[in-house]
């Protein structure tokens, strides 16, 4: 059943480095997901683990390092990095190549037609890859920065098919036309400004820090529609209100400030910013942790209301594990810029199998005094849980729809595991 | 279990420009010895404001409009700075919620952890000196009551025997104080070994013919005839061996360096000979082997050595010599003082005792003199200050435990009068400025004027408030005097006796106990360890910066505990961390919390964190405590719909159904509501619930709670279902048949 269900998101082999000096810092290295419509993703980890630059990857906050995102089956991000690396290799292999060619030609004279033949082979080899993975360096470039002109082309052609068939129609009416028309430059305005990322939106950790402090609610929450071309003042003032209203505010809060509100109202407001653009995502940074728990659970209904009610996909990202298993359809466990499992949340919860889940597992707190104290909580250390030195792990799927980061006898021990 | 710190009626507020935040408004509670107490609520309930009212960092704009925080015999909200300074951080401390604002950006860890340590020692030896002579004083003039004026001869020996305490007393310091000297030296050039050791192995930089002139200088001051008598002669041997090897080193030195320095050009790099090496583990090894022997017991060598000056210590074991010293303590001094010193402190007991039997009917004539209404100014001060007199002589000053109550009770009922005095003479004139400038501005509207001013409202006190408020503290002063009678059999005067020469000795060892700067480091090397940071010997000398967020906040908790207080407040230490961290720090805490018979204040707005921690717990909502029970009465058996609220708010891992939110936001304290603060956002609210303030009504012993549905009138309300359903599951899940069966 989910399985027919459309991908929305794609992310494949991730990368995204910082620079620090000389180092490079690995902040996602190599993550692989998928996201369906109309699903919650939950992605959980440890402060550091890099679980908020993924969501900022995916929304283009950073230009990737390497690695492709593909959004409802367009490519809107694409890092360089692993083509170029694949060059050196390749250029690499061919100068060892030569060398030993060289080297044979050297000891044995005779041989020396055979040794140019090997020379070329190898020359030819490196340009093949050399120029496949150039075409591969310009197409990522052109994806990277083009993929919201080329929807915005999408957008316009789909239009101008529309509106063609409309003026067939009331070709005998020239009021009709007149108005058609005019509705035509409008929409194509819009059009034109579209872009392909902001149908994917953003809910900030901090509902003081993301709300600008001298602008009114109204002018917050209608900044997207201003940015996108729309001018029509009755409009904006409509579609606010509307929102507002959604978010469970009301009309009368469009005129104020943000310090004016508690921490939850203003929450709702940044909500109410995102939802605005009509986006077939939401990506909800930490959206609840700097608040109070009463608070808490009613920013989460609130968003669960707004998911049925727009049929919202949302990615997730917290580091509470009660919430993200409350709210989230599948979840993903990150680990030092690795994802480290990824399964339905049920099944998450019941068999965790990676060492570091069970855990961060066990390390919830729950209201239960008798349960807590005897609670253990297990500590993780990768060093001794894990022997990589020769059999290098990878993402499999252990289980159908639950994948491990681990290496072949890994893999089998987690196997009996769920038997 | 004794109480350790007691907070009744506790009313703050802030002056702001909108008017004033009533921010607590009455609570009270008790802290015991080595209990956790956790309040939970939600921001602006006013938990961070009692514990800031406890250590006396409240805002400047704080009004404290009554109440009393009882601590070691004071009321801390009426301490002078000065008081409160040897209590802050020292007695009292606090782990702060943000580890990033809460640490200083421009100064080395090791220096801010060390910083209280140093300041704070200095301090503590001249208090322990003072109270001591004010303690043995106290004593002397007892034990001549006791043996009254007929016995010169026994007032004499007396004299004569507090004059050798004392005397005696500071031979003894001077030993131990000779003694520490030494021990701390050995301490010290213990962990520079260890450090240049860890150099060396790690390849740095060290300047190692310098370090070895400096420890066999610092060898030969580690001498003491107690500490290091039977280690003479390998001492004098290493010394030796040191000397030879810097000499050593010295030579080939300078000899291979020039040599190096004509062939390659090059600087010779450093390395340390393994001979150096192996003589500075074996040097490390010996000092080890000093400092951890048994102490000897001074107390008894120092009475020895005061009777037969100049007699060298003999050369036993300190067993041996500890038992030694004592029978001859014993039968010179000891048991002729014990029984003296008994005597006395039967005395003053009976003394105590005595007055406070009498201090009921007082208390009653008092009481009634109060309730009869209207007091005239004179005679309330004069009866007050009778009676005040008769408390303060009633306190039983050699008991080491100081009775809180007795101890602040002509403060507090000082307080009390003149407040009500002030409110008398007061409240006339507030009320006629307001009526006043009313007229004044209702006659400039009728004239039409355009008026740009407010009335500022009148504060008019309830007298009969305060009238109760005195009552009360008669009251507590009967009821705690009242179970001291009652309990007067199972005084032992022995007993006594005994914590009061150990409380004498106590006092002596804080005098000699100093704190160098090394040892300050070593101290803080040494927690940093316990409180699990790795490496401690490099984190000591690293920014904040350098620090991940469960690690900065570990180092909070050790400059917290650097003091070794008797109270640690954590104001939500863990809401900044995540999950791992907050496991380890909270385990952490409960560890420490063990070790060192710590009580703990534990805030937090999470229920889920304190259900491990907590032995107690009082869930706070604007200003007021609403329930208040142990751990397993708040989660098994919740009474107020708020804690319901609170605990069918959050998710656990079992839940699927839509949330319990709690609708609406918390009041606006400047305008508290007139009945139950959360009636505007509870759906169980009665029509009571706006109309007047719940009591506490009991549960049971240990559990209170605050609503009007547990008043026997009240229609029944059942618990919601998401509560009791996972209550059931809780207890299949722990797997017991715990509970209130």
């Amino acid at each position: 059943m989910e399985n027919n269900n459309e991908v929305l998101l794609r992310v494949e082999h991730l990368c995204q480095y910082f620079k620090m000096g000389r180092k490079e810092l690995k902040a996602v290295d190599d993550v692989n997901f998928e996201i369906r419509k109309g699903e919650v993703f939950g992605l959980v980890g440890e402060s550091g683990c890099g679980k908020t630059t993924t969501g900022r990857s995916i929304i283009k906050l950073y230009d990737i390092t390497s690695g492709n995102i593909y959004f409802k089956g367009q490519r809107i991000c694409a890092g360089t990095r692993s083509y170029r690396d694949a060059i050196a290799a390749a250029a690499k292999e061919k100068k060892e190549a030569i060398r030993a060619a060289k080297a044979e030609r050297k000891a044995d004279p005779s041989k020396a037609e055979e040794c140019r033949k090997k020379i070329d082979d190898a020359k030819a080899a490196f340009t093949i890859v050399l120029l496949e993975n150039k075409k591969n360096i310009e197409d990522a470039r052109r994806d990277h920065t083009k993929s919201d002109k080329e929807y915005s082309d999408k957008l316009l052609a789909e239009l101008k098919t529309k509106y063609e068939a409309l003026f067939e129609e009331a070709k005998e009416d020239p009021e009709q036309t007149k108005k058609l028309k005019k509705e035509y430059r409008k929409e194509r305005s819009i059009a034109k400004k579209t872009k392909l990322i902001t149908k994917i939106q953003m809910i900030f950790q901090d509902p003081i820090a993301s709300l600008n402090p001298r602008m009114t609610v109204r002018e917050i929450v209608s900044e997207g529609l201003v940015i996108n071309g729309i001018r029509d003042k009755k409009y904006i003032d409509e579609k606010v209100y509307e929102i507002l209203e959604m978010v469970g505010l009301v009309r009368e809060h469009a005129g104020r400030y943000p310090h004016e509100f508690s921490g939850g109202q203003r929450q709702r407001i940044g909500i109410a910013r995102s939802v605005i653009m009509h986006p077939d995502m939401i990506i909800a940074d930490e959206p609840i942790s700097a608040l109070d728990v009463s608070i808490q659970a009613q920013v989460i209904n609130l968003l669960n209301e707004l998911r049925d009610k727009l049929g919202l996909t949302i990615l997730f990202i917290a580091h509470d594990l009660s919430v993200v298993k409350y709210f989230s359809d599948r979840i993903g466990v990150m680990y030092f810029g690795k994802m480290v499992e990824l399964a339905p949340s049920d099944e998450l919860f019941a068999h965790p199998l990676h060492p570091y889940t069970k855990s961060l597992l066990s390390a919830i707190p729950l209201p239960d005094p008798h349960y807590e104290k005897k609670r253990t909580r297990i500590t993780y250390n990768p060093i001794a849980e894990h022997d990589y030195s020769v059999d290098k792990p990878s993402m499999r799927e252990v289980a159908p729809g639950h994948f491990v980061y681990c290496n072949d006898a890994e893999e089998l021990k987690y196997r009996e595991e769920l038997k | 279990m004794d109480k350790i710190l007691q907070v009744k009626k506790l009313k703050v507020s802030f002056r702001t420009v909108n008017g004033t935040v009533k921010a607590v408004r009455d609570i009270s509670f008790d802290l015991e010895r080595g209990e956790t107490l956790a309040i939970v609520g939600e921001s602006g309930s006013g938990k961070s404001v009692t514990s800031k009212a406890i250590l006396g960092i409240l805002a400047g704009n704080a009004i404290i409009e009554g109440g009393e925080i009882l601590y070691d015999g004071k009321d801390l909200l009426k301490v002078g700075e000065d008081d409160m300074h040897k209590i802050r951080g020292d007695k009292i401390s606090m782990i702060f919620q943000d580890p990033l604002s809460s640490l200083d950006p421009i100064v080395k860890i090791g220096k801010q952890i060390t910083e209280a340590m140093l300041l704070k020692n200095k301090a503590n030896r001249r208090a322990g000196r003072k109270e001591f002579n004010t303690m043995l004083a106290r004593l002397k003039v007892f034990m001549d009551e006791a043996v009254g004026k007929e016995n010169p001869e026994t007032i004499a020996r007396i004299k004569e025997l507090v004059e050798t305490f004392d005397k005696f007393n500071i031979s003894a310091l001077k030993l131990e104080n000779s003694y520490n000297i030494a021990h701390t030296r050995a301490e010290e050039l213990y962990a520079d070994i260890e450090d240049l050791l860890f150099r060396t192995e790690h390849k740095q930089k060290a300047d190692i013919r310098a370090k070895l002139i400096v420890f066999s200088k610092k060898l030969a001051a580690v001498r003491d005839p107690f500490l290091t008598a039977k280690y003479e002669d390998r001492l004098s041997a290493i010394a030796l061996r040191l000397k030879e090897e810097s000499d050593r080193f010295k030579e080939k030195w300078s000899a291979v360096q020039s040599v190096r320095r004509l062939i390659t050009g090059e600087e010779v790099k450093r390395e340390v000979p393994e001979t150096t090496v192996a003589l500075l583990s074996e040097l490390k090894d010996l000092l080890r082997e000093i400092c951890e022997q048994t102490k000897p017991n001074f107390f008894r060598i120092g009475f020895y050595q005061y009777k037969n000056p100049g007699s060298a210590p003999e050369q036993m074991e300190v067993e041996e010599l500890n038992e030694k010293a004592l029978a001859y303590l014993n039968e010179n001094f000891m048991n002729e003082f014990l029984a003296l010193v008994i005597r006395g402190v039967q005395r003053s007991y009976e003394n105590s005792l005595a007055l406070k039997r009498e201090v009921p009917e007082k208390i009653g004539a008092l009481r009634e003199y109060f309730l009869a209404g209207s007091p005239e100014k004179k005679e309330t001060r004069r009866r007050c200050a009778e009676f005040s007199a008769l408390v303060e002589r009633s306190i039983d000053r050699l008991s080491v435990n100081k009775d809180s109550i007795a101890y602040t009770f002509s403060n507090s009922l000082k307080n009390a009068v003149e407040r009500y005095f002030f409110y008398c003479k007061n409240n006339p004139k507030e009320e006629a400025r307001y009526e006043r400038q009313t007229k004044r501005r209702d006659a400039l509207i009728a004239k039409g004027k355009n008026v740009d001013w407010k009335v500022v409202p009148k504060v008019v006190m309830d007298l009969g408030e305060q009238i109760r408020n005195i009552v009360a503290i008669l009251d507590r002063l009967e009821e705690k005097y009242a179970a001291d009678v009652a309990q007067a059999d199972a005084f032992d005067g022995r007993a006594r006796s005994v914590e009061l020469i150990d409380f004498f000795k106590d006092k002596a060892s804080q005098v000699v106990y100093r704190v160098t700067k090394r040892m300050a480091r070593e101290k803080a090397i040494k927690l940093m360890d316990e409180v699990g940071i790795p490496e401690p010997r490099i984190r000591y000398n690293q920014y904040p910066f350098e620090f991940s967020g469960g690690m900065r906040q570990r180092i909070v908790i050790a400059i917290a505990l650097a003091a070794n207080p008797d109270i640690l407040i954590c104001d939500e230490p863990t809401t900044a961390l995540d999950v791992t961290i907050q496991a380890q720090i909270l385990e952490l805490i409960n560890k420490l919390k063990e070790e060192r018979n710590l009580s703990v204040i534990f805030i937090t707005h999470d229920l889920g964190v304190v259900a491990n921690m907590a032995d107690k717990i009082a869930v706070m909502y604007a200003g007021k405590i609403v329930e208040y029970g142990t751990a397993d009465d708040i989660f098994y058996d919740p009474r107020h719909p708020y804690t319901w609220a609170l605990l069918s708010s959050m998710p656990d891992l079992d839940t699927n159904e839509k949330l319990d939110a709690i609708p609406g936001t918390p009041p606006n304290m400047i305008y508290p509501p007139v009945g139950d603060a959360f009636a505007e956002r509870n759906k169980y609210a009665l029509q009571i619930d706006f109309e007047q303030q719940p009591p506490m009504f009991e549960v049971s012993p240990t559990h209170y709670a605050a609503t009007w549905l547990l008043h026997p009138d009240a229609p029944k309300v059942p618990i919601p279902k998401t509560i009791t359903d996972r209550i059931k599951r809780m207890k299949k899940l722990g797997g017991a048949e715990h509970g209130k069966q």
